[in-house]
């Protein structure tokens, strides 16, 4: 069976934006980064959902521990990876922590977290659909 | 063409490995900065390079100025790919000695963009290379011949001299002149008079070791440098060339040409300190002698034989007839 074409794609995409809000996660900016590759999705998708928990338990240590250099460094990991998925709002929450981190804010640490790791606990709920979604 | 990605987050490093390979590039990966700048600084490595700045043992600044270190090597056209765009971030980047910046998350169509710029850089430096090499051979090799040509070879054998009185071996020197060049030209043209130099150059490159030099001295005068040898070996050899040279007629477009070679042979350690320009009148002084004892032949400069001047005027007498 032929596959879909990119145009094709890509309004399926959109249409499943009210799934898959732009705020978490913009698909159809994904699709056009990756030149369509949905296998590089699905590959790309695999290595976050095994990866990112990890940096994430090392910034909420560094957090915990007021360690700004930790910080600094996990988020910006963190904010590659993210804005690597077009996930801009969570990338945007890491940018802040790495910023926080670099400034020795250590004050603002704990409020940053939590609102990162909320808004990627969101993102994490929404990856297996969006395996499904795009990559059938 | 061959790139190099070095990135230390695996999804970035996925995506543009992909993309590369897509668009056709030989890609190489590497997960940090150490890595990146031992694959780049090999004469062999990669020319195009795509760098993350933050990354573990060296950043992407790191590497462009070690890469930039090197000497003598082919051009790498190296771009930095970071989230960083603060105006002295690019600054910092650009004079560590990156060729351009591009931001995370990349755009591929730019990225291609940005490469094929560098592909036309890096085009024009090999071009550049290639003409600077062509005019180097032109400066220092006869056109008609390509030997050396007579201020190199004159160099080369000054240098040699000096190194065989250092460690106290013997360089033998080998004016070797064609015999009746000018009825060559005479008789079968121009034209066939070059097929003939060309050809003589040919042997006698043939005849010598590798790492011995041979040189267009004048116009049918060759001098070869025999490096650290002895005297049996230095006459064998000149024996040797004068053979080749006569043993077979050259061919050119009017016909087999029957030619044959006159040596004068000089060997410095019979010599002691003298200068290249007070060695070479003794050498064509053997020269001058293998003229007049029938041509064809090989003579061996000797102190003790050495002509008074009063001879120079025989000797000039012989050169016109050669």
């Amino acid at each position: 069976m032929a596959r879909p074409h990119y145009v094709e794609i890509l309004g399926s995409a959109r249409k499943k934006e009210k799934y898959m809000p732009k705020a978490i996660m913009d698909l159809t900016e994904l699709l056009e980064r990756v030149e369509n590759d949905r296998e590089l999705i699905r590959e790309l998708l695999l290595i976050f959902k095994e990866e990112f928990p990890i940096h994430l338990r090392a910034l909420r240590d560094a957090v915990d521990s007021m360690d700004g250099k930790r910080v600094a460094a996990e988020a910006h990991i963190m904010k590659g990876m993210l804005s690597n998925l077009a996930a801009g709002s969570a990338a945007g929450a890491a940018a802040r922590l790495e910023q926080l981190g670099r400034s020795q804010e250590v004050s603002e640490f704990q409020e940053a977290c939590a609102s990162f790791e909320s808004l990627s606990k969101k993102l994490l709920l929404h990856l297996d659909t969006c395996m499904a979604e795009v990559c059938g | 063409m061959k790139i190099l990605i070095a990135d230390d987050e695996v999804m970035s490093r996925k995506m543009l490995q992909k993309t590369l390979e897509r668009a056709g590039y030989e890609v190489t990966a590497v997960e940090n900065g150490r890595l990146a700048a031992d694959q780049l600084c090999p004469p062999d490595g990669p020319r195009l390079a795509l760098l993350d700045w933050v990354m573990p043992e060296l950043d992407g600044p790191g590497v462009c100025r070690e890469v930039r270190q090197r000497k003598d090597q082919s051009y790498v056209y190296m771009v930095l790919l970071t989230s960083r765009e603060a105006k002295e971030d690019v600054v910092a980047g650009l004079k560590s000695g990156a060729d351009d910046y591009l931001t995370k998350p990349f755009d591929p169509e730019e990225l291609k963009a940005r490469l094929r710029t560098g592909l036309r850089i890096l085009s024009l430096e090999d071009r550049l290379v290639e003409a600077r090499e062509d005019m180097r051979f032109r400066a220092t090799h006869d056109g008609l011949t390509a030997l050396w040509n007579r201020g190199v070879i004159l160099d080369l054998l000054g240098r040699e001299l000096a190194r065989s009185r250092r460690e106290q071996v013997c360089t033998a020197i080998l004016m070797c002149d064609l015999d009746h060049f000018k009825s060559v030209n005479d008789t079968y043209g121009h034209l066939a008079g070059d097929d003939v130099l060309r050809e003589t150059a040919k042997r006698l490159v043939a005849s010598v070791r590798s790492y011995d030099f041979v040189g267009r001295f004048g116009g049918e005068e060759f001098l070869v440098v025999l490096n650290n040898c002895n005297p049996a070996f230095a006459f064998a050899r000149a024996e040797e060339i004068r053979k080749t040279i006569a043993q077979t007629p050259v061919p050119s477009a009017t016909g087999l040409i029957p030619v044959s070679m006159s040596v004068g042979l000089l060997l410095s350690h019979d010599w002691g300190h003298l200068r290249v320009e007070e060695l070479l009148p003794e050498a064509d002084a053997a020269l001058y002698a293998a003229k007049a004892a029938g041509r064809n032949c090989v003579k061996v400069a000797s102190p003790r034989l050495s002509s008074p001047d009063s001879d120079s005027q025989d000797r000039e007498s012989v050169r016109m007839r050669r």
